[in-house]
C-alpha cells in the first residue's frame, strides 16, 4: 500500500505512530464513533430482552394463549431472541468493519 | 452396555484428537494461543464447544423441570453473553495482543499489582467453574455405568490433565470444535426422535394445565438410595419397601396433602395416577406455575430474572476461559466475524435442553422424588423410549454429556494452567534465558497443578448443587473483569486504584451475597432472589466504584498508546504497541 512511499508531507497516519496530539484526536473520534455504535446495538438489544420478562409477568393474555398447544409466552421466550442476536451480531460486525475502514481511508490519505 | 462403548469413544476421540495436535505443538505460543491462526468456522465451533458445560448440557433441563420455564432465561442469557462480548470487548482486546486476562489488566494499567489481582481472580473463577464440570462427570457415569462418584471425577480430571498437558490449545482447538458438533448431535437427535416417537409433547395436564406431576396408569416403582424426606403435593396411599435388613417390612401408608414424610433407603411403589412426592427444598408446582416464565416469589420473581439476565450478559465476558480462546484469532476484524458465528451455533444448540425438561416432566416425574432432576436428559430416552432405539439414544446423549465435560474441563485448565505458569510462576525464573523445553515443561507442570485441586474440592462437593456454583461463577465474572473491560477499554480515565477496588467490591458483595444465602438456607421474595443472584446490585456497585476511584485521582492517566493498540485498526503499519508478546516474531499479522 501507499504508505511505504517516500513521504512527501506529514499524514494522519504518521501523527497516529508518532503519538502527537493530533494523533490521538483523530483516534479518539474512532473510539467514540465505534462506542456509539455498540450502545445503539446494546439499546436495540435491551429494548427487546429488557422488556421480555416484565411484559410476560404484566400481560395475563401471554401465558393463558396458546399456539399449537404451547402457551405464547414459551414461543416468546425460546424462538425469536436468538436469531436476532445473530442478525443484530452481524449488522453490528458489518458497520463496525466500515468504521475500521473509514478510519484507515481517513489516515492514508495525504 | 451401548454407553459406556459411547462415554469410551468420546474419551478416545478427545485423547486422539489431542495427540494429533501434540505434534502440532511445538513452541509456547503454540500451546497457549495455537499461534493465533485459526479460521473463524473454526474458532466459532471450539468457543462455542468450550462453552457448552454440564450446565448447558444437563443443568438448564434439570433446572426447568425442577423449576419450571424460568430456567430458559438462563439459556437466553448464555447466548446474550456473547453479543456484550461482541459489541465491547471481542476486537479491542484481540488487537491488544495480550494472551490473558491478567496480561491485559497489566498492560493497560501499568500495574504489576493489579496483574496479581487479576490472576486471583482468574484462579478463583477458573477453579469454581471446574468443580462442577468434576462432579457433574461424577454423577453422569454413576448414571450410566453405576460407577462410584468419584470414578467419573477422576477419569475426566485425568483425561483432561492429559490432553491440555500434550497438546495445549492447538491440540484444543481442533477437540473443542469436534465437541461442539458431537453436543449439538447429542442433544438434538435423541430430542427430535422422541418428538416425533411421542407425537409432540405428551401429558399436556402436567405441562401446562391444573396438575402436578404424577406417574402413568401403570404406577411407579421408585429407588431411593438415602433417607430422604419428602413432600406429597396431593393426598395418595403410598408402600416403602426398606432396603436395611432386619425387622423392618414393607407397609403401605396414607399421606393427606402437603403432607411431609421419610422415606427409608429401599424404594417407593406408588399407585396408578398418584401425584409423585418432592424432595425437601423444592416445591412441587402445578402446570401453569410450572409452564409461567416469570412471576412468582424467589428464583421465580422477576428481580432474579433480570439479575440472572445481567450475570450471564456481562459474565460471559469475564470468563477466563472464553477470553483465552479470542487471542487465536488472527486480527480484530477476525475475531468479531468469530463472535458472529458463536451466536448463531450457540443459539442453535439451545433450542434443544429446554425439550428434555418438559418431556422429563411428563415422562420420568419419579425424579421429582430424589430431586435427582439434573439427570434427566441421560434418563429420558430410556423411560420415554425402552428397549433398543432408548438404549442407543441414551447413549448419545451419555457421550453428549462427556464432551461436556471434557471440552469445558480442558479449556478452563488451558487458561489456569497458562495463568500459573506465566503469572503465578516466581518472576524471577520467567525473566531470562529460560528456553522454550523448559517453558512448556512448566505449563505442563502448571496444568497438572491446577487440575489436582478442583478435584479434590470435586470430591468433597457431592453434596453442592451445580447451580449455585455455575451461577457464583458467572455472578463473579460479571463483578469483576466486565467492568475492567468495559471501562478499561472504552474509558480512559480509569485508574489501576480504581479497577483494584472496584473489582474487590463486586467480587465481596457477589460472593458474600451467595455465601449468606447459603447460609440462610434461601430465603424468599426479593432479597431471598438478590442473595441468591446478587449481579443485578454488585454489577453496578463495581462499576461506581471503579468511576469514583477513578476520579479522585489527582493526575488523569494518560493511556493515548494503550488506546492506539486497542482501537487502531489493521494494516495501518503503526509500531508495535500494547502487550510486548514474547513468543510470536515478526509484526502482528492483519495488514489488508
Amino acid at each position: 500500500m501507499a504508505t511505504g512511499e517516500d513521504l512527501a508531507g506529514r499524514t494522519p497516519r504518521d501523527e497516529l505512530a508518532e503519538a502527537t496530539e493530533h494523533g490521538a484526536l483523530y483516534l479518539r473520534r474512532l473510539r467514540q464513533r465505534q462506542l456509539a455504535l455498540s450502545l445503539l446495538a446494546l439499546t436495540a438489544f435491551g429494548a427487546l430482552v429488557g422488556v421480555l420478562p416484565l411484559a410476560i409477568d404484566i400481560v395475563p393474555q401471554l401465558r393463558r394463549d396458546d399456539l399449537l398447544s404451547v402457551p405464547v409466552a414459551i414461543w416468546l421466550l425460546v424462538v425469536p431472541l436468538p436469531p436476532i442476536f445473530l442478525i443484530l451480531g452481524a449488522l453490528y460486525a458489518r458497520r463496525a468493519d466500515a468504521l475500521d475502514e473509514s478510519f484507515r481511508e481517513l489516515v492514508r490519505r495525504r | 452396555m451401548i454407553a459406556i462403548l459411547a462415554v469410551a469413544a468420546v474419551t478416545a476421540g478427545t485423547l486422539g484428537l489431542g495427540a494429533m495436535g501434540t505434534r502440532l505443538a511445538r513452541t509456547t505460543s503454540d500451546l497457549l494461543v495455537a499461534s493465533r491462526a485459526m479460521t473463524a468456522w473454526w474458532n466459532a465451533a471450539a468457543i462455542s464447544g468450550e462453552y457448552l458445560s454440564a450446565a448447558s448440557f444437563l443443568g438448564i433441563a434439570g433446572l426447568e423441570m425442577q423449576n419450571g420455564t424460568t430456567a430458559l432465561w438462563q439459556s437466553l442469557g448464555f447466548v446474550a453473553g456473547y453479543l456484550a462480548l461482541l459489541l465491547f470487548v471481542a476486537a479491542p482486546l484481540r488487537r491488544f495482543g495480550s494472551y490473558t486476562i491478567s496480561d491485559f489488566a497489566e498492560a493497560r494499567l501499568r500495574s504489576p499489582r493489579l496483574r496479581g489481582l487479576a490472576s486471583a481472580t482468574v484462579l478463583l473463577i477458573g477453579g469454581f467453574y471446574l468443580v462442577p464440570q468434576l462432579k457433574g462427570a461424577g454423577l453422569a457415569l454413576n448414571v450410566v455405568t453405576g460407577a462410584p462418584y468419584f470414578v467419573g471425577v477422576l477419569a475426566v480430571g485425568v483425561v483432561v490433565c492429559f490432553n491440555v498437558g500434550l497438546g495445549g490449545m492447538r491440540g484444543i482447538t481442533y477437540v473443542q470444535a469436534f465437541q461442539f458438533w458431537l453436543k449439538v448431535f447429542a442433544i438434538a437427535l435423541p430430542a427430535c426422535l422422541l418428538l416425533i416417537h411421542l407425537g409432540g409433547l405428551p401429558a399436556r395436564a402436567a405441562l401446562f394445565g391444573d396438575q402436578y406431576p404424577s406417574v402413568g396408569a401403570r404406577g411407579a416403582t421408585v429407588t431411593v438410595p438415602a433417607r430422604e424426606q419428602v413432600t406429597f403435593p396431593a393426598a395418595t396411599s403410598y408402600t416403602i419397601v426398606p432396603s436395611a435388613p432386619g425387622p423392618a417390612r414393607s407397609r403401605t401408608l396414607r399421606a393427606r396433602a402437603g403432607e411431609q414424610a421419610t422415606l427409608p433407603a429401599g424404594k417407593l411403589v406408588l399407585p396408578p395416577h398418584a401425584d409423585v412426592p418432592v424432595a425437601a427444598g423444592t416445591t412441587a408446582l402445578r402446570g401453569r406455575d410450572w409452564a409461567r416464565p416469570v412471576g412468582g416469589s424467589g428464583e421465580r420473581s422477576p428481580v432474579f430474572v433480570y439479575s440472572l439476565l445481567i450475570a450471564t450478559f456481562l459474565g460471559t465476558m469475564g470468563l477466563p476461559h472464553i477470553l483465552v480462546r479470542f487471542y487465536t484469532n488472527p486480527d480484530g476484524p477476525a475475531a468479531r466475524h468469530t463472535t458472529v458465528r458463536v451466536l448463531g451455533l450457540l443459539g442453535l444448540f439451545y433450542i434443544f435442553p429446554g425439550i428434555y425438561g418438559a418431556l422429563g416432566r411428563a415422562l420420568v416425574p419419579q425424579l421429582y422424588v430424589t430431586g435427582a432432576t439434573d439427570t434427566v436428559v441421560l434418563r429420558l430416552p430410556q423411560a420415554a423410549w425402552p428397549g433398543t432405539v432408548g438404549n442407543i439414544l441414551g447413549a448419545i446423549t451419555a457421550a453428549g454429556a462427556f464432551a461436556a465435560f471434557l471440552s469445558t474441563s480442558s479449556g478452563l485448565l488451558v487458561s489456569i494452567a497458562g495463568t500459573i505458569s506465566h503469572d503465578v510462576w516466581p518472576r524471577l525464573s520467567r525473566e531470562g534465558t529460560t528456553t522454550v523445553g523448559i517453558r512448556r515443561l512448566r505449563f505442563r507442570l502448571a496444568a497438572v497443578v491446577g487440575m489436582l485441586a478442583p478435584i479434590v474440592v470435586a470430591f468433597f462437593a457431592q453434596g453442592v448443587d451445580i447451580a449455585v456454583l455455575v451461577g457464583w461463577a458467572f455472578a463473579l465474572a460479571a463483578s469483576t473483569f466486565c467492568p475492567l473491560f468495559l471501562l478499561g477499554i472504552w474509558w480512559t480515565r480509569l485508574t489501576a486504584a480504581g479497577a483494584a477496588c472496584g473489582m474487590v467490591a463486586g467480587a465481596l458483595l457477589a460472593t458474600s451475597g451467595i455465601l449468606v444465602g447459603l447460609a440462610l438456607g434461601e430465603p424468599g421474595g426479593v432479597a431471598g432472589a438478590l442473595l441468591a443472584q446478587p449481579a443485578i446490585v454488585s454489577v453496578p456497585v463495581a462499576f461506581v466504584t471503579m468511576i469514583v476511584i477513578s476520579l479522585r485521582a489527582v493526575e488523569p492517566p494518560t493511556p493515548d498508546a494503550e488506546m492506539l493498540a486497542l482501537h487502531a485498526p489493521e494494516g495501518l503499519d503503526l509500531p508495535e504497541t500494547g502487550v510486548r508478546d514474547p513468543f510470536v516474531l515478526g509484526p502482528r499479522a492483519g495488514a489488508s
